[in-house]
């Protein structure tokens, strides 16, 4: 088990943007963290330069203290599962799971007891005299992680493994990660386009875009304290509602216009300068209230969920999305009030997108 | 109810024309071996009887026996999987480069390798001659086996080069991150999962350098070191008269080691062409 420490680090391909741009990551020995991003951000670029497949342009890997940029990636001591498994056909499943030692030079008798040990750890003990393609994608799944747990690895790097599983299998899967993690104690790095996925297995999570990681922060802190409006809009479902506003300090107070409605909240502490002029305000869905406050608007859309409401209102300016735990049993075209929780507002520079207030 | 009409009739047509489509290429095939076994005398006849009165060996044992097929055949299979041998050597190293180190010029190169097998061999023949001639290898069952490397290997490029393109990368990927060497991933982890298509390539091999005509022609001139295409007409060319059933024998014989191979194959064959495994 190792730390990982990235500097300056950067993948150019041609002459394009960076695919990868991070001035400075280092993650703690035995974290969970998970590279969250869009498609085309870089977190799958980014970790297979930690692997080894891919040779940064610049910057430096670190693992402890040992520079690996140099390093094959058999040399790294590092374990990879791949979106596709990426089992090899030809072989058991006992032989998969047995080859990273059998290329290290275990001795047979050693291999298969640890694969053995292995095997009873993730339940495919039945499955070891069959093929790659005689077994589910769960069954597989396992396989892919106990050839990469075999071995005790520095890091463990995981790309997108959850993606070709089914709901109920991708939810199973989960579980079963977050309880190998904390068993294992093993570093290891996570690359997911689902938030589901980074939010409910990481110790932190670094959310990419365009190369850059604009947010590292533990899954809670992503969610409430988003630091950019991309990072906002990126983690949470429903997503984050945007609303452009105009902002007028008074003393203590600050008063939004957003057109359709007028808020007037405390100044937060701990700011430098007092909110003021063009900025983005973003709300939550759970934290708008319906039936509360004096502003009005219609229900145009119902998502039942059975425990809960995702219903759209328009406002007659916008369209706002909320979620209702009420209980309550709304209906379309029905006409109701509602309210933003002030304390829960975010606030983003209308330029930049940056978070405005004390961090 | 007459849409069912139709459609019977059409299966019955379709079914019609597979039948006549063996019928033309099996029957030469019958009548090769009915023929083979005829005595001397029963080979042509009018009306022409099919069906031998009597079945005798003879025509084998003289062939076997009394003629130089033993040795044409066997020149022929050393030439045969000489080459296969070579071309596959070359073959699975050089289409693994193509496929997966990216170089200045390689999808060019693919392309003028493939460009290479279009060439007619009446085209290529003379060349290659003379550079046999000048490494002193005319008149040898190696120069043979060059020359066959220089038309089959293009070919087998080509086929093995999709065929590894349809491996997934990913694979390699593990196998690199789980500590193979590129030396090692290429034995333990590629050439398995290309076995189809390698076993495909081979047979395509064999069968080029078994029925090879013209470059035997010309490059051989010792009868000892003839193979069996050229080598059959010239068996046949010392009698005085053309004994179909001998001519026949032959050609059963020099059937056999290829459809036992491609009978064998089978499996592989059918899979060879146009399978990879990604799916998880």
């Amino acid at each position: 088990m190792a730390t990982v420490r990235l500097s300056t680090l950067k993948k150019v391909f041609g002459t394009n943007a960076p695919a990868v741009d991070v001035d400075e990551l280092k993650i703690e020995n035995g974290e969970f963290l998970t590279l969250l991003g869009p498609s085309g951000c870089g977190k799958s670029t980014l970790l297979r330069m930690l692997a080894g497949l891919e040779t940064p342009t610049s910057g430096r890997i670190m693992f402890d203290e040992r520079i690996v940029n140099e390093l094959d990636p058999a040399e790294r001591n590092i374990a990879m599962v791949f979106q596709n498994y990426a089992l090899y056909p030809h072989m058991t499943v006992a032989e998969n799971v047995g080859y990273p030692l059998k290329k290290r030079g275990v001795p047979k008798d050693e291999r298969t007891a640890r694969i053995a040990e292995i095997a009873a750890l993730l339940k495919i003990d039945m499955l070891l005299d069959r093929k790659p393609r005689q077994l589910s994608g769960g069954q597989q799944q396992r396989v892919a992680l106990g050839r990469a747990m075999i071995r005790n690895p520095a890091v463990y790097l995981f790309d997108e493994p959850l993606s070709n599983l089914d709901a109920a299998l991708r939810s199973y899967m989960r579980n079963e990660l977050i309880r190998l993690h904390a068993k294992l104690r093993g570093t290891m790095v996570f690359v997911t386009h689902d938030q589901v996925e980074a939010m409910t297995m990481s110790t932190r999570i670094a959310v990419m875009e365009a190369g850059c990681i604009q947010q590292l922060a533990t899954p809670d802190e992503i969610y409430e304290r988003p630091a950019t409006k991309f990072v906002a809009g990126f983690v949470g479902t429903p997503a984050m509602n945007f609303i452009e506003a105009e902002v007028v300090p008074d003393g203590a107070t600050a008063r939004i216009k957003a057109g359709d409605f007028t808020l007037d909240v405390t100044q937060p502490d701990g700011m430098t300068a007092p909110l003021q002029g063009p900025l983005t305000l973003g709300i939550r869905p759970e934290h708008i209230l319906l039936g509360q406050g004096t502003d009005k608007a219609e229900i145009t859309v119902v998502e039942s969920l059975g425990n809960e409401q995702i219903i759209t209102i328009d406002t007659g300016r916008r369209e706002l999305v909320l979620r209702s735990t009420s209980g309550e049993k709304h209906r379309i075209g029905e006409h109701v009030t509602y309210a933003l929780r002030p304390d829960r507002l975010h606030f983003f520079a209308a330029d930049t997108g940056r978070r405005i207030g004390p961090n | 109810m007459m849409s069912m009409v139709v459609r019977q009739s059409a299966r019955a047509f379709r079914v019609g024309l597979v039948w006549l489509g063996i019928f033309l290429i099996a029957m030469p095939m019958l009548w090769a071996l009915l023929t083979s076994l005829k005595p001397k005398g029963d080979t042509l006849t009018f009306p022409v009887a099919i069906w031998p009165e009597s079945f005798t060996f003879e025509s084998y044992s003289t062939l076997l026996f009394d003629t130089m097929f033993v040795q044409l055949f066997l020149n022929s299979v050393v030439v045969a999987v000489g080459t296969t041998l070579l071309v596959l050597i070359v073959g699975t190293l050089g289409a693994y480069g193509l496929t997966r180190f990216k170089f200045r010029g390689a999808e060019l190169g693919a392309a003028t390798i493939l460009f290479t097998y279009f060439l007619p061999s009446t085209i290529i023949v003379v060349p290659i001659y003379l550079t046999i001639n000048q490494l002193g290898l005319s008149d040898t069952l190696t120069g043979l086996v060059l020359s066959y490397t220089t038309f089959a290997l293009p070919f087998a490029l080509w086929m093995l080069r999709l065929f590894f393109q349809t491996l997934p990368v990913e694979i390699e990927q593990a196998a690199r991150v789980d500590g193979a060497s590129r030396l090692g991933l290429f034995f333990e982890i590629v050439l398995p999962q290309a076995l189809p298509g390698i076993i495909a390539t081979s047979l395509f091999t064999f069968i080029i350098a078994y029925n090879e005509y013209l470059f035997s022609f010309i490059f051989i001139n010792s009868d000892a070191k003839k193979t069996l295409p050229v080598g059959i007409n010239f068996i046949v060319k010392t009698s005085y008269e053309i004994e179909w059933n001998i001519v026949m024998a032959a050609s059963v014989l020099m059937t056999l080691p290829v459809l036992i191979v491609i009978v064998s194959c089978q499996r592989y064959l059918l899979s060879g062409f146009g399978v990879g495994n990604t799916k998880g």
